[in-house]
């Protein structure tokens, strides 16, 4: 996986993004949260607060990018994106009742495919569904063993090569690609098994 | 595409009734595995284009198969949020330095200078008392906001995101290899001098300060000279501290050349 250190143009920075190049994800995340901290402290927020909703933000700009959802107007256009979506999201807590009775946040995953260009409007089944199975096999991918977890990792998130997981784990190539089918049948299971 | 939910409503129903998930082959989830990068050979995509079109049930099989893989990438990118907000610096970056517009002018440098030529002649000196007033009055560099954007240069600014973590040692390393491609860079010699004197290297600081006040024209102009009035200070070398202070000229500057006085 190369770096990329010269952030040229928003197109290659979507690109990394989509590779989930850990060094630009990190930039853009550490880069853009002081913006968001300081309007949520702003607006009767705390710093877990803010820390909840940028998180929040993060990952609905991150899968908008995936699903090619997401198309720059200028080179900064990502950054805004990710600062309005952060903003909605805290708009919108501050206008539930929740809120307002407790100042508590319980809704982790449930605002998490909402993006801002979708209306607000009640979601219909089949998205609910989705979402739930989606939280679902999150939850059981969170608590996978670990060396199952390390390699589903390492292969889907971190985009390494089987030949590059084998050579770590010391492994034949056949078996890192036999293991990691057994992950993900397990993985499967877990996730189906867990009715939430 | 994982996310289009549309097109995984059509086939809900088949969801809800599909009971036996384990028929998943390893086979097919490499065949998906290759589809979605793109490694698949022209005649095998069509085929495989066709079967997600005529068969119902391997569409619905191949939809959730998409779902358990974006499952993954979500959960482990947030848990990669998590070790990024441990990276986030408790310094809040300051806007300071680049919101205010600050140069020399030609007229307040020879203001400047014509007081310290004059105030030279009856300089006294504080002796021992240089140290305790470096102590207290010794502050970083807020540092510049640490914006990405396309023309900004990423190596610095990662150095940058050091620097306000209060690393300086990885911050000056990573500084050191950027100066020896752009030894003029005024902006590069006055944090490598901040960051030095952060660092306890009183004599480094020095050096790279020096290059920076040679750049009448740079924004650092005020503020490298009253880290060089710092590094001074802390040298114990009342008369060049003073100078510096002097050329300085700012509102910290002023309260340390009235302290020392």
């Amino acid at each position: 996986m190369g770096h990329v250190y010269n952030i040229d143009s928003q197109l290659q920075l979507l690109d990394a993004i989509k590779d989930n190049d850990s060094v630009v994800l990190k930039q853009l995340y550490i880069n853009n949260y002081y913006k968001i901290e300081a309007l949520v402290l702003k607006n009767n927020g705390s710093k877990e607060h803010a820390k909840d909703v940028y998180q929040e933000a993060f990952i609905a700009v991150w899968k908008n990018v995936k699903n090619d959802q997401f198309i720059p107007e200028n080179e900064t256009a990502l950054q805004g994106y990710l600062y309005r979506i952060a903003k909605n999201k805290w708009m919108d807590i501050l206008r539930s009742p929740s809120f307002k009775k407790t100042k508590m946040i319980q809704h982790e995953l449930n605002v998490l495919d909402k993006s801002i260009d979708q209306n607000d409007h009640e979601k219909d089944e089949e998205q609910e569904f989705f979402e739930k199975r989606l939280k679902q096999t999150m939850e059981a991918f969170k608590n996978l063993g670990s060396p199952c977890k390390e390699l589903l990792t390492a292969f889907y998130y971190d985009k390494a090569s089987l030949r590059d997981i084998a050579n770590k784990l010391k492994i034949e190539e056949n078996t890192a690609r036999t293991k990691k089918y057994r992950c993900m049948e397990k993985l499967r299971q877990l996730a189906l098994a867990s009715k939430k | 595409m994982y996310g289009e939910t549309s097109s995984i409503g059509t086939c809900l129903e088949k969801i809800k009734k599909l009971k036996d998930y384990s028929n998943i082959t390893p086979e097919l989830l490499e065949n998906l595995e290759r589809y979605d990068n793109g490694s698949m050979g022209q005649e095998e995509r069509l085929a495989f284009e066709e079967q997600l079109r005529s068969d119902a049930d391997f569409k619905t099989l191949i939809e959730d198969i998409r779902l358990t893989l974006l499952g993954i990438e979500t959960q482990a990118l947030k848990e990669r949020l998590e070790e990024f907000h441990k990276e986030i610096p408790e310094i809040r970056p300051v806007e300071k330095s680049t919101t205010n517009v600050r140069f020399l002018s030609f007229t307040k440098l020879a203001i400047a200078a014509g007081i310290i030529i004059a105030l030279g002649m009856f300089w006294m000196f504080s002796g021992s008392s240089n140290d305790k007033l470096y102590s207290k009055h010794f502050k970083p560099d807020p540092g510049l906001p640490t914006a990405m954007s396309s023309s900004d240069n990423f190596a610095f600014y990662d150095a940058m995101v050091n620097y306000k973590r209060g690393d300086y040692k990885t911050a000056i390393q990573k500084w050191e290899q950027l100066e020896k491609k752009a030894p003029q860079n005024d902006t590069l010699s006055y944090f490598l001098g901040v960051a030095n004197l952060a660092d306890k290297n009183a004599d480094q600081a020095i050096t790279y300060l020096h290059k920076t006040v040679q750049n009448p024209k740079s924004v650092f102009v005020k503020d490298a000279n009253y880290y060089l009035g710092m590094a001074y200070l802390k040298k114990d070398n009342t008369e060049d501290a003073k100078k510096h202070f002097k050329l300085s000229n700012t509102a910290n500057s002023l309260e340390l050349l009235r302290k020392m006085d």
